[in-house]
C-alpha cells in the first residue's frame, strides 16, 4: 500500500506539470457527459416517466453508473489500455519486477481528467436527490450512497479486469470492451425493467451491472424491493472481484511475449 | 487512378480485422436494443402524444445504428494529426496528388468496408429480431442512397476539418475537439433522440446544422418521414465544408513547420 501511494503520487505530480491541459480535459469531459444526460432529460421532460421511473429517479441511476465508471477510468487507465502491453510486448518489463504486475499497472498512471465525469455524475445525483427530497425521505439513501458508489466502482473495475485478461489470448480487447463495458454501462443508466428478458438475464448475471444501481434503488426509492437488496451490491462486488482476480491470475500464465 | 488504388488498399487493410469487428457488431446491436427498450418504455401508453409510434422508433434506432458506421465512427481526424505530429505531413503535402483526395480516398475505403462488414450485419441482426423498415416505394431507396452519400460527404469533411486544424493547434486540445465533435454528432445528429423531441428552440436550430445531415435526415428519408428538400440542405453543407477545407488545406501548405527530432 505504501509503495502504491508513493508510485501514484509520482504519477499525479507528473500529470500536474500540464495544469491547463488537465483543467481543460476535465471540464470538457464533464460537459460532454452532461450533454448526454440532457438528451435523456429532454425525452423524460416530454413524456414524464419511463416504466414508472421519473426523470430524477433515472437521474440517480444515471449518476451512480457515471460515477462508478469514471472512478474506474480514473484509477485504472492502464487496465483499460491493457492491449498495448500485449501488442508492444511491454508486459515483459512488469513481470521481472519484485511487485505484482497488477499493483504496478494500477500505480503506473492515474487519468485525473476522468474526475470530470465523476463530478458530473455527482452533480446529477445531487440535483436528483434535491427534487426527490420533496416527496420521499432521502436520509437512508444519503447514508448508503457511498457504499453503493464503492461497490459500483469495484464491479466496473472487475469487469474491466476480466476484459483485460482476455488479452492474454486475443491480444486485442478494444472490441470486447464495447461489449463488456460501454454497452452494459450505457444500459445501466436506465432502469432494468425496460429491457427484454434476455438482456436482463445478462445484466443480472454475467455482466452484473444491475447491482450497481438498480437493485439497491428498488428499495431506497420505494419501488418494491426489500432491505436485503442493500446487501446484494456488496456481495456481488466482493464475489465478482474475487472471480476477476482469480481469472487474471489464471490468464497471466498464458502470457507469451511478442519476441521483439 | 491513385485514389481508387488507395481506396482499395484501405478496404483490404480493414479486412484483416473482420473477426473482431464482427464481435463489435454484436455490441453495436446491443446499444440499439437498449435504445429501442428505452423508447418502448417511454412511449408505452403515450403514443398519441408522440409524432412517432413505438414501431417507428424501433425502425429509427435500427437504421441509425447501421448508418453510424458509415458517417460517425470514422477515423479520428482522418489520421491527419498523426502526420502533423511526426512530420510526415510535409512529405504528404509535397506529393504530386491532391492531399485532400489522398486522405479522403483512404477513409472512403474504410467506409466501404464498414458498410459491408458492420452496417449490413447490424441491419441483419435487427431484421431477424425486431424488424427493419422496408420502404413502400422504390424511389425512396434512390433518395436514401443519395442522402446517405451526402451524409458521408458531410461527415468526411467535418472529420477532415478537425484533422487539418491540428496544423494550428496542439495535439492535446485537438483530441478533445474530436471528442466534442462526436458528441455533437450523437446529440444534434439525432442518433438517440430524433430532433423533433428536443426542446423547441434547440430542435429548430439543430435541424439547420450540418450534424442533422449526418444521421437524422438520411434515416428520416429512408423511413419516408422527411421531405426530399432536406437533400438541398445536405448538399449546401457539403459545399460549404468542401470550400472551407479547400481553403484551409491551401493555408496548411503555407503553415507546415518541421518539428525536428
Amino acid at each position: 500500500m505504501k509503495l502504491y501511494i508513493k508510485l501514484v503520487s509520482a504519477s499525479i505530480r507528473s500529470r500536474m506539470q500540464y495544469k491547463m491541459n488537465f483543467v481543460f480535459s476535465m471540464v470538457s469531459y464533464g460537459i460532454v457527459m452532461m450533454i448526454d444526460f440532457l438528451m435523456l432529460a429532454a425525452i423524460l421532460n416530454r413524456f414524464n416517466e419511463v416504466k414508472g421511473w421519473n426523470l430524477y429517479e433515472v437521474g440517480i441511476l444515471y449518476g451512480i453508473s457515471s460515477v462508478s465508471l469514471s472512478l474506474y477510468r480514473t484509477v485504472a487507465p492502464e487496465i483499460h489500455e491493457f492491449e498495448k502491453y500485449m501488442i508492444e510486448g511491454e508486459f515483459d518489463s512488469l513481470l521481472i519486477r519484485p511487485v505484482s504486475p497488477l499493483v504496478l499497472l494500477l500505480s503506473k498512471n492515474l487519468d485525473l481528467s476522468r474526475i470530470g465525469g465523476a463530478l458530473q455524475g455527482m452533480i446529477i445525483i445531487a440535483l436528483s436527490l434535491y427534487h426527490i427530497s420533496h416527496t420521499h425521505s432521502i436520509t437512508m439513501l444519503l447514508i448508503y450512497l457511498p457504499v453503493i458508489l464503492v461497490c459500483g466502482w469495484i464491479i466496473s473495475f472487475s469487469l474491466a479486469l476480466v476484459t483485460a485478461t482476455i488479452a492474454f489470448w486475443t491480444q486485442r480487447i478494444k472490441d470486447f470492451q464495447t461489449f463488456t463495458l460501454y454497452a452494459p454501462f450505457n444500459a445501466a443508466n436506465y432502469p432494468m425493467n425496460i429491457y427484454p428478458g434476455w438482456l436482463k438475464f445478462i445484466f443480472f448475471t454475467v455482466i452484473p451491472v444491475a447491482f450497481i444501481n438498480y437493485v439497491p434503488m428498488l428499495f431506497l426509492l420505494n419501488k418494491g424491493g426489500s432491505i436485503y437488496y442493500l446487501l446484494l451490491p456488496v456481495l456481488v462486488a466482493l464475489l465478482f472481484f474475487y472471480l476477476a482476480s482469480a481469472f487474471w491470475n489464471f490468464g497471466i500464465r498464458f502470457y507469451h511475449s511478442t519476441g521483439t | 487512378m491513385v485514389y481508387w488504388h488507395l481506396f482499395r488498399k484501405s478496404f483490404a487493410i480493414n479486412m484483416q480485422y473482420r473477426l473482431s469487428h464482427l464481435i463489435n457488431n454484436a455490441a453495436s446491436a446491443i446499444f440499439g436494443f437498449v435504445y429501442i427498450a428505452i423508447w418502448t418504455g417511454v412511449l408505452t401508453g403515450k403514443e398519441q402524444k408522440s409524432p412517432y409510434s413505438i414501431l417507428d422508433m424501433t425502425y429509427y434506432m435500427g437504421a441509425s445504428q447501421c448508418i453510424l458506421w458509415m458517417t460517425v465512427f470514422l477515423t479520428a481526424g482522418l489520421g491527419i494529426q498523426l502526420g502533423v505530429r511526426n512530420g510526415a505531413i510535409s512529405i504528404e503535402l509535397a506529393r504530386p496528388v491532391s492531399y485532400y483526395f489522398y486522405v479522403v480516398s483512404q477513409e472512403g475505403g474504410r467506409i466501404a468496408y464498414n458498410a459491408l462488414f458492420r452496417s449490413l450485419p447490424i441491419g441483419l441482426i435487427f431484421s431477424l429480431t425486431v424488424g427493419f423498415y422496408v420502404p413502400s416505394h422504390w424511389t425512396t431507396l434512390v433518395y436514401s442512397l443519395l442522402s446517405l452519400l451526402l451524409a458521408i460527404g458531410i461527415s468526411l469533411n467535418i472529420f477532415y476539418l478537425i484533422g487539418i486544424s491540428s496544423c494550428w493547434t496542439t495535439e492535446i486540445s485537438w483530441s478533445w475537439a474530436h471528442f466534442i465533435i462526436l458528441t455533437l454528432m450523437f446529440s444534434l445528429g439525432g442518433q438517440m433522440v430524433p430532433l423533433t423531441f428536443l426542446p423547441e428552440f434547440l430542435s429548430q436550430l439543430a435541424k439547420w446544422l450540418p450534424f442533422a445531415g449526418v444521421v437524422y435526415y438520411p434515416v428520416l428519408i429512408f423511413l419516408e418521414k422527411a421531405d426530399h428538400s432536406v437533400l438541398i440542405l445536405q448538399t449546401g453543407w457539403l459545399l460549404v465544408l468542401l470550400f472551407a477545407n479547400h481553403g484551409i488545406t491551401a493555408a496548411a501548405r503555407q503553415k507546415v513547420e518541421i518539428q525536428g527530432g
